[in-house]
């Protein structure tokens, strides 16, 4: 007999709640070593020359992914309205104007790219880095992605990141209006019948 | 079909905890009930329920072709002019759905029969896909149940498979979730299914409708101005057409989940049309517009708003008579009448099967139960098995 119900569910994605309980020092190094495994290996190069240097005969995948880089920090790097907000969060001279066909902005300067898989004869990955130098940033001296993941501190050359890290990123738009959705469930809810919950599911 | 009394798990409320599962109890009343269960056979399941859930589904495709080909149609289903293309080219775009609800009279012995589809915003998807399915597991673990128990619950696999074929479709690595502010149990419902996708190996970004943005070219902004380009949101269609942002919606290459064709077959309007289509077919109610309402020969009726949620603004009446009615915020957009089939009743409560749809596969039922004859949004859950 086939069975009618889900063969198996992912409980540890599940659970939205860790209640803390003392952990045997083994099983806690054995549960980190098992989670950095499926970690990727990663190099930071802070310039092309960088690269070309480390990789003196593979200057053509060198130069792609740089540029690959840059363009994908055009998009989805951070964008602010002024050069004020954006030095506030990435530093003084860090930040540069840039005018591209989703509108124009200032944003911070990519400070590095990360490659996986370069010397594969195949595919590599590239994403843009970015770093702080403003004392008010929690991201100050540390390498961060553009959604805002953290790879480690500047002077890192080779780390490990998540898996999927060099998945595509949303691209950073000029909003220009926003709450133009959800007029209705605020008309209907102000009606006001006690017994109802809010949602607007049924 | 038989209602069973239960001992609930001594632990139930601490496991909610750490599931996250916030809303099983509501305004001081038990939504989540697991003081009994329903016991179904597999030929109740397979023959009764499972099969017929998938023909509707076909019917409700066929009638939203129907629909989508004719300005009659469009026009009597009350989808705004500017929308009439845009719904034909997402329906013969074969844009993806992801899932519905049936709602089902069904007694364990009578053919079930069609109440309304859910197709749009459905809710309670949670509880069904992981949370009696959890139940179940534990009562089998800790011997109150027996082993071979099953459950009629598929839908937390499937909706992990369709979200990897959604992601195939729009090739997309990252998607968007969005759902109203102030409601626990939206936002559970779109946790649920951020934590569905993320199984399915996609990056999941959440933000509320009200926040949602428009750029200076065209593209919906979440809350961090971030482009949305695929996005799950747990909002009607007749809402979103008729706000400020429809126009843009029409310009906008968003792909939405579940797709604008779906504003169709959520449409109360369904209902006459899919007995026109299929008459006297043995899962249909007899269902009229306003002005065919004659054809009724002075049967029970139930008085559904086109669009409404939740029982809400649903009457049922005899003859000119109203003989019991839900008061509620919808019925601007018009009525439509279904006849009346008594809900069964198990230990004095009024009980609906819910008969849930991973794309077009039948995926599992969630059962709920009312004192009152019209179920409600405060209807109690109770978790099923299969037995036998």
């Amino acid at each position: 007999m086939t069975q009618k119900r889900s063969a198996s569910i992912n409980l540890h994605r599940m659970r939205k709640q860790f209640t803390p309980r003392p952990l045997a020092l083994g099983v806690a190094s054995l549960f980190l070593a098992a989670c950095s495994d499926n970690r990727e290996d990663v190099i930071i190069y802070k310039t092309l020359e960088d690269c070309t240097d480390d990789n003196p005969n593979r200057v053509q995948a060198c130069t792609l992914a740089y540029e690959e880089a840059l363009e994908e920090a055009r998009k989805t790097g951070p964008k602010y309205a002024n050069m004020q907000t954006c030095e506030y969060d990435f530093g003084p001279r860090q930040c540069e104007y840039v005018d591209n066909n989703g509108g124009s902005f200032f944003m911070p300067l990519m400070a590095g790219y990360m490659l996986g898989n370069l010397l594969s004869p195949n595919r590599y990955y590239s994403q843009p880095l970015f770093t702080s130098y403003s004392p008010y940033s929690p991201y100050r001296y540390r390498y961060i992605m553009a959604d805002g993941y953290d790879i480690g501190d500047l002077s890192k050359k080779r780390t490990k990141v998540k898996p999927g890290a060099f998945k595509p990123k949303p691209e950073i738009k000029k909003t220009m209006s926003r709450g133009g959705f959800g007029s209705t469930v605020r008309a209907k809810s102000s009606w006001g019948s006690s017994s109802r919950k809010s949602g607007w599911g049924g | 079909m038989f209602r069973l009394q239960h001992s609930p798990r001594t632990d139930w409320q601490k496991r909610a905890d750490d599931y996250g599962f916030k809303f099983h109890t509501m305004y001081g009343q038990p939504y989540w009930d697991e003081s009994a269960y329903y016991q179904f056979t597999l030929k109740q399941i397979e023959e009764d329920i499972e099969a017929p859930t998938e023909e509707l589904h076909q019917m409700c495709l066929h009638a939203v072709d129907t629909v989508c080909k004719s300005e009659y149609w469009l026009e009597k289903f009350k989808i705004p002019h500017t929308f009439w293309d845009a719904v034909n080219q997402d329906w013969q775009a074969n844009s993806p759905s992801l899932y519905s609800r049936l709602d089902l009279v069904y007694d364990g012995q009578s053919s079930a029969k069609l109440l309304e589809n859910n197709a749009d915003t459905p809710t309670s998807l949670y509880e069904t896909g992981f949370w009696q399915w959890l139940w179940l597991e534990d009562n089998v673990k800790n011997g109150s149940l027996p082993k071979h128990a099953d459950q009629f619950n598929s839908l937390q696999e499937k909706l992990v498979n369709r979200f990897a074929e959604i992601s195939g479709f729009y090739q997309v690595a990252y998607m968007h979730f969005a759902c109203c502010k102030n409601t626990d149990e939206d936002r559970g419902t779109v946790q649920y299914l951020q934590d569905c996708a993320a199984e399915a190996g996609l990056d999941t970004y959440f933000t509320f409708i009200e926040d949602i943005g428009l750029s200076d070219d065209n593209y919906f902004t979440d809350h961090l101005n971030q482009e949305i380009s695929t996005v799950f949101k747990l909002y009607p269609w007749e809402f979103m057409q008729r706000e400020d942002f429809a126009e843009p919606l029409l310009q906008a290459s968003t792909h939405w989940i579940e797709p604008l064709w779906k504003s169709v077959v959520s449409n109360k309007a369904l209902l006459p049309l899919l007995w026109k289509l299929f008459p006297n077919h043995p899962n249909l109610l007899p269902a009229f517009f306003e002005d065919e309402v004659n054809k009724a020969d002075g049967q029970k009726l139930v008085k559904k708003p086109f669009f409404s949620r939740e029982g809400a603004n649903i009457s049922i009446i005899e003859g000119h008579q109203t003989i019991t009615a839900i008061d509620g915020p919808y019925g601007e957009e018009g009525y439509v009448y279904q006849a009346f089939s008594a809900l069964p009743r198990f230990a004095d409560n009024h009980t609906i099967v819910g008969s849930w749809l991973v794309n077009d596969k039948a995926a599992g039922i969630s059962i709920r139960e009312d004192t009152h004859m019209i179920t409600q949004d405060l209807s109690r859950y109770l978790p099923h098995i299969i037995l036998g």
